[in-house]
């Protein structure tokens, strides 16, 4: 029975996004990406490059700069994936989470014998699904690509996905509290922005404690900084990984994913308690 | 509370309240009312009388601030509850993005409804309703009247025991109305029970045998519409009636007229209406009708109500 409702649930917000443009857009531009990846490596210095691997016969020694060429390739789809796609993914998503509670369809939906939260969790999973799809395709595709023009195959790719996905769900927690509180789409995405533009700046935290001159701003500070999702920090963490750097501290995610938790919670509170 | 009982309340209670501001509006103000099982029930009132947000806290939509509510003896509060029900919202917004087929089969899902019975039920229904070549056409190409019967027909799909509709003929037109009429009367006599909130006196007194009347939030009337617009005495009327005789039967009557040569007669028993018609009879005169006399639905929602009211809407 649950499982019959959740899965309907589900659906009917996959229908619902197969209708909105800004979803094609979204998938749009993944594919723009992807194509653009295919003319780059039609171009002479990979091709060079390649045949000159292929001649030698030794990868190893002189696949160096190509597999670094790679590496640079999938630091900026990375880039491309984790600022740009989110942002289209935050604007996107929260038309969707919005929708609804639309007057008209919010009290037809109630009437159904599901509970409140289910309507709210399937519409935030639905979200997280259209975007891990958005994010596996244009990493898979630009790393099949890379790797069939290339020889260089590098797993640590698939953590853009893994990144993209969890950040996103972070600042979709935040656009579904607010969604639920304001019932407004653009609300929404307009706090979700804010976290991803502000968390450079609070970032700066080392530095800001030193100029800043009162205990009170500095407190304030520290606090914002250790309550907000850290989107910069998980950005950053995303490229040393691909790079196969060490991550220093994995403090941005937990506080990241504990941000999460607590704004759920409170959306699934507020939406159970609400009056439509 | 009996399970023979489909819809019942004891003392509830909506109160509305803004954080910024002190005035609290009762919207429902302490309904008891109980709706029996294979009844059609409708629920009458002026504008912001409180029929909407007393549907709503039945449904669990609103939360009541006292009072409780049950739906065939489940606390309305609980999803369960909601399973034998099937609601058509008053301006709804189904989903637009939806064809009709894809629509209704959702809707069944929502309500637990296994795939195959769910695309049964509705290409039945949806030829039921007269959207049988509409079915695989998107929602938002729909007119008004259209979606209205695809709401009727979704809120059917669960085969729900109790219909919960809130302006059903909305925007649909007069053979519309008569098909909706006709399709909640079978629905009735097959044991469903319907509660139907409709500004439509007409509609409520031709298809409800139960009504309650709110007002300011409270139930100010309610019973069988049959009793409730029974008059007291018979109402005669007859043709070629001799002045002489019509002015010794208005000294009996508790009112008369007469209107083109129609002579009307109001008498509070009935022996007074036989010794009226013995009289008739008597000259030779021609009866034209005799009658209970009645009053309609609306006659009685104003005199509850009130003629200073707007009248009547949800």
């Amino acid at each position: 029975m649950y499982l019959r409702q959740n899965a309907a649930l589900v659906r009917d917000s996959l229908q619902e996004a197969l209708a909105r443009w800004v979803f094609w857009a979204y998938y749009g531009l993944s594919t723009l990406a992807v194509l653009f990846f295919l003319f780059l490596l039609r171009i002479d210095v990979i091709e060079g490059a390649r045949a000159t691997i292929t001649l030698l016969g030794d990868t190893s020694a002189r696949s160096f700069p190509v597999r670094q060429i790679v590496q640079q390739a999938y630091g900026a789809v990375a880039i491309l994936l984790y600022v740009h796609g989110m942002a289209l993914a935050v604007f996107a998503a929260s038309g969707l989470m919005a929708a609804p509670l639309e007057a008209g369809r919010i009290e037809w939906l109630l009437s159904k014998p599901i509970a409140r939260a289910q309507i709210l969790t399937m519409r935030f999973l639905a979200g997280l699904m259209l975007v891990a799809l958005n994010a596996s395709y244009l990493v898979l595709a630009v790393w099949t690509i890379l790797g069939w023009k290339t020889g260089v195959w590098d797993p640590a790719f698939m953590i853009a996905i893994l990144t993209v996905v969890f950040m996103f769900a972070v600042l979709l927690s935040a656009v579904t509290l607010t969604v639920v509180i304001t019932g407004n789409a653009t609300v929404g995405t307009m706090v979700a922005f804010a976290l991803m533009l502000i968390s450079p700046i609070l970032a700066q935290h080392k530095l800001m404690v030193k100029l800043l001159d009162s205990e009170a701003w500095r407190t304030a500070w520290r606090t914002l900084h250790q309550v907000l999702p850290k989107v910069y920090e998980v950005g950053k963490m995303n490229m040393d990984l691909l790079r196969g750097r060490t991550v220093e501290s994995w403090a941005p995610v937990w506080s990241s994913a504990a941000f999460a938790a607590v704004m759920l919670a409170v959306a699934l509170y507020i939406f159970s308690k609400r009056d439509f | 509370m009996s399970t023979e009982v489909a819809i019942q309340t004891e003392a509830l209670t909506c109160v509305f309240r803004r954080f910024w501001r002190r005035r609290q509006v009762r919207a429902v103000d302490g309904v008891t009312l109980a709706v029996r099982r294979g009844t059609s029930f409708g629920l009458l009132g002026p504008n912001g009388a409180g029929k909407t947000t007393f549907v709503k806290l039945l449904l669990d939509i609103v939360r009541p601030t006292a009072g409780e509510a049950r739906l065939f003896g489940l606390d309305c509060r609980r999803p369960e509850a909601r399973r034998p029900v099937g609601y058509l919202p008053e301006n709804h917004r189904l989903p637009s993005y939806w064809t009709g087929l894809g629509l209704l089969e959702f809707a069944a899902a929502l309500s637990g409804t296994d795939p195959r019975t769910r695309r049964r039920r509705a290409g039945e229904l949806l030829e039921l309703v007269g959207l049988g070549e509409w079915g695989d056409v998107r929602i938002s190409r729909y007119s008004k009247g259209m979606l209205q019967r695809l709401g009727l027909a979704q809120a059917m799909m669960h085969s729900p025991a109790l219909l919960i509709l809130d302006e059903p003929t909305d925007g649909v037109d007069p053979l519309g109305r008569l098909k909706i009429r006709s399709i909640l009367q079978e629905l009735e006599q097959r044991g469903v029970t319907i509660f139907l909130n409709s500004h439509l006196l007409t509609e409520v007194e031709l298809f409800c045998k139960e009504v309650a009347i709110l007002d300011r939030g409270r139930v100010v009337l309610a019973g069988r519409v049959r009793e409730l617009t029974a008059g007291k005495g018979y109402r005669l009327t007859a043709l070629e009636v001799p002045e002489r005789l019509f002015e010794k039967l208005r000294a009996q009557a508790s009112a008369a007229a007469m209107r083109d040569g129609l002579a009307e007669f109001h008498f509070p028993t009935r022996e007074e209406l036989n010794e009226a018609l013995d009289l008739l009879r008597a000259e030779r005169c021609l009866v034209e009708s005799v009658a209970p006399s009645v009053s309609t639905l609306e006659q009685v929602f104003m005199r509850t109500v009130g003629a200073g009211q707007e009248g009547p809407c949800t």
